[in-house]
């Protein structure tokens, strides 16, 4: 099942290990020189990674179980050994608490405050929110419009210094509120009089769950401030944000492996809704490089109504203009091109950059062209030629190019689909949930 | 900053020291008629070492693939070269490195001169993703110009995120400096029109122009990006990005690059304990020239981009 989903090259080096039927040295070893690179290039801690790797090594070349095959085995201590380290995800339990969000500057702390709070309504639960920030210009202002936005109790005091006594008016006004959440000012390891004031303000609230808040993009420098945040408070957990660029967050591991805890959500956007409990697998599949199709799948069951998107179109050899016109209207729902392109299981595959450059606007304009053409232009572009491409033109009001581009652009999907369709595995259970 | 990577050079070079050692010594067994002790570094002598420095520039931050470049500069530079051992293992190593680092950094771009030999008002945009400092940066940019006696003119082209016309509201009255603002949701492309406007009917000098934090993988907002410049048309496009981040500067770099073409780079929070690899991968990438880096939350907290300083701290002592 996770091999489904193992990036391109991993999936080669694993392939070896099957095929030469035992489990050779040297074929584990250039399957953990490929995690390797993987996790390196996901900003896993480097002293992370050489543990990880040479635990799998060794546990590869022991005995394997009898009967088990020798790649179900492999894949099975690759995901396992990475599951260690990684956890399985800490949302905290629905029920009464104080929370305090902290991290560095700009890490997402104030717009996390209110998808937290977001999430515990949608849950049943009573909230309130703090702003616990008197430095940053701004910021009350920015948690209040928030706090409105999700319909939130909020409290703070715009021209307020003393933050301590801010915080404690703070809890006593929402008092009648079974989760108060406490948004603080960014601040790092090297700011004393800040993480002075931290721990005051840790004092002052006792809160039941510390979260670091911190960007996926965060390098190695990430360890450092884990290990003095826990110092100073005590960390509780971590919520990763800005998981939809394309950071692969491998910083969060030594964030939960410096701070012994577990990483709660993640947060996938500037949305409130935009946050999600986190899960093991589909991260594990990103630090790997590989598609989180798990999530495609859950986004076009919420957007889209069945049988809209046609992956079975989508896959055919020979995508007519009919399936693209599907395609790019599917598409337009469930979010940007590549945005749906780094989820789906690609391996890594490179998508032409042209295709990546569809804008709303592009799209428009080729559902404007294949709206003037004929039912049989559209099954069959191959019959357009340059008489029909003129009368396209006209009816359309575009002009040569634009058709022209819409030709490469059909003929480039259609391609890029039959290579796709070489990966069966994943894409058919993505298929028959597409079906259900 | 740096010491894990000045560490490691520093363990490259004894431990090319000590291969080539051992090859000396070696020849010197067979042929004792040998005058000068000269030894030439192969190929294989250096794997182990390099790959360790490679390790190295990616524990600082610096991008994998853009490390895995820079070093096999490295070896080019070194393979063949002949050397007479003990003596200059570490200065050869050394400077092939420093080389192969300053050769990232050399740019002909001054921003002062800039600013001054301009004609008035200069459009300056700024652009990033989330969260890395893009508004605190102009705000800094705002002071230092005028403390050099240009006068400023802020554009808030966030109508986007909350708070956002707040903050760069308070900034200007801080300030003392004009920002031209909209209504939230409005078009940003419209308000930095205003601005530059206002600065032209104004004779002010320099319109600093904030935008919303976007990622690069959102093709809307980066079509906004590509819009807001198209009309703007400002004379300097600036990427902010923050030194705390990791191997992903240099994805965004790259994207951002790609849809305005940006002609510098101001770097913040190099104040956070950082590594400073990032400075390394996002040059490399875009090849363009850090101008400020941002050391604190302060107005004051903004320095000129030295690399030379930048180079060598990392092989200092
Ligand atoms: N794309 C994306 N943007 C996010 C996410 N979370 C936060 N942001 C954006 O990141 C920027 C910084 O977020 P804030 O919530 O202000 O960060 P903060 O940690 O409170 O910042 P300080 O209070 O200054 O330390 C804003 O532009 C947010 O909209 C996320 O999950 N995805
Ligand atoms: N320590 C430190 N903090 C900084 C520096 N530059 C900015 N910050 C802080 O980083 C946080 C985010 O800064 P902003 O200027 O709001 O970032 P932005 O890029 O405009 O954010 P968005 O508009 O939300 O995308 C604030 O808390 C700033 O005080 C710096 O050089 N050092
Ligand atoms: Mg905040
Ligand atoms: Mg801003």
């Amino acid at each position: 099942m996770v091999l489904d989903k193992l990036g391109n090259s991993l999936k080669k080096s694993i392939r070896k290990i099957a095929g030469s039927g035992r489990i050779d040295e040297e074929a584990v070893d250039e399957l953990t020189r490929d995690i390797q690179r993987s996790l390196l290039k996901s900003d896993v801690d480097v002293k992370l990674v050489k543990n990880l790797t040479d635990q799998i090594k060794e546990r590869a070349l022991e005995k394997k179980p009898k009967g088990a095959n020798p790649r179900e085995h492999v894949v099975k201590i690759v995901y396992e050994e990475l599951v260690k380290i990684v956890g399985e995800g800490g949302a905290p339990p629905i029920e009464s608490q104080d929370i305090l969000l902290l991290g560095l500057q700009g890490s997402g702390k104030t717009t996390t405050a209110s998808k937290l709070a977001n999430y515990f309504k949608n849950k049943g639960m009573k909230v309130g929110l703090i702003c616990g920030d008197t430095y940053r210009p701004g910021a009350y202002e920015q948690l209040k419009t928030l706090s409105q936005k999700v319909a939130i109790p909020f409290y703070g005091e715009e021209e307020a210094d003393d933050v301590v006594s801010v915080i404690k008016n703070g809890l006593e006004t929402l008092n009648d509120q079974e989760i108060r959440i406490i948004d603080t000012a960014g601040r790092h390891s090297l700011e004393e009089e800040l993480i002075k004031e931290m721990k005051e303000i840790e004092k002052t609230v006792s809160p039941e769950n510390k979260y670091l808040v911190i960007d996926a993009s965060i390098g190695k420098g990430v360890k450092e401030q884990a290990k003095s945040f826990e110092k100073a408070v005590g960390i509780d957990g971590v919520i990763i944000t800005k998981i939809d660029g394309t950071a692969k967050g491998g910083g969060a591991l030594t964030a939960v492996s410096e701070t012994n805890t577990k990483i709660a959500f993640l947060g996938t956007g500037e949305k409130p809704e935009e946050f999600e409990e986190f899960d093991p697998e589909g991260f594990i599949s990103r630090l790997l490089g590989m598609g989180d199709l798990e999530k495609l799948i859950q986004r076009a069951e919420e957007r889209l109504e069945e049988d809209e998107m046609d992956m079975e179109a989508m896959m055919k050899g020979d995508l007519t203009l009919k399936d693209v016109y599907k395609q790019l209207e599917s598409i337009n729902k469930l979010g940007p091109l590549n945005k749906v392109m780094n989820m789906l299981p690609m391996g890594g595959a490179q998508l032409p950059d042209d295709a990546m450059d569809v804008t709303k606007e592009k799209m428009e304009k080729y559902k404007i062209i294949m709206d003037s053409m004929t039912s049989e232009e559209l099954e069959n572009p191959n019959i357009i030629g340059d008489s029909r491409i003129q009368r396209i033109v006209k009816g359309s009001g575009t002009n040569r190019e634009d058709v022209k581009e819409l030709l490469e652009y059909h003929k480039m999907m259609k391609k890029l689909m039959k290579q796709m369709r070489g990966r069966r595995g994943p894409m058919e259970k993505m298929m028959k949930k597409f079906k259900r | 900053m740096f010491e894990k990577l000045r560490n490691k050079i520093r363990g490259f070079e004894s431990d090319v020291e000590e291969k080539t050692k051992k090859k000396a010594s070696l020849g010197e067994k067979a042929k004792k008629f040998v005058k000068e002790r000269k030894v030439i570094l192969e190929e294989e002598d250096l794997e182990k070492p390099l790959s360790e420095l490679k390790l190295g520039l990616v524990e600082s931050d610096v991008d994998y693939d853009v490390a895995e470049k820079i070093i096999e500069e490295v070896k080019e530079e070194l393979v063949g070269k002949e050397i007479k051992w003990r003596k200059d293992v570490g200065e050869i190593v050394e400077k092939a490195l420093k080389d192969a680092l300053l050769k990232i950094f050399d740019f002909q771009f001054n921003f002062d001169s800039y600013i001054q030999s301009k004609e008035k008002p200069i459009n300056i945009l700024f652009v990033g993703t989330n969260g890395v400092g893009k508004t605190t940066t102009i705000a800094k940019v705002s002071k230092y110009l005028m403390e050099n006696n240009y006068s400023t003119v802020l554009a808030c082209g966030d109508t986007f995120r909350a708070g956002a016309t707040k903050q760069i509201s308070e900034h200007g009255e801080s300030l003392d400096t004009k920002v031209i603002k909209h209504e939230k949701g409005g078009d940003p492309a419209a308000v930095i029109y205003d601005a530059v406007e206002f600065a032209e009917a104004n004779n002010k000098d320099v319109v600093l122009g904030d935008t919303a934090g976007r990622m690069h993988t959102d093709i809307n907002l980066m079509d906004q990006i590509k819009k807001i410049k198209r009309v703007t048309n400002p004379d300097l496009v600036i990427f902010v990005d923050e030194a705390v981040a990791g191997s992903d500067a240099v994805e965004r770099a790259k994207e951002f690059h790609k849809a305005v073409n940006i002609d510098a780079v101001v770097l913040t929070k190099i104040d956070a304990d950082v590594s400073g690899g990032s400075a390394i991968s996002i040059t490399y990438e875009v090849q363009k020239p850090i101008i400020f880096v941002g050391t604190g939350q302060t107005y004051s907290d903004l320095k000129k981009f030295d690399s030379e300083w930048f180079v060598n701290q990392l092989f200092k002592e």
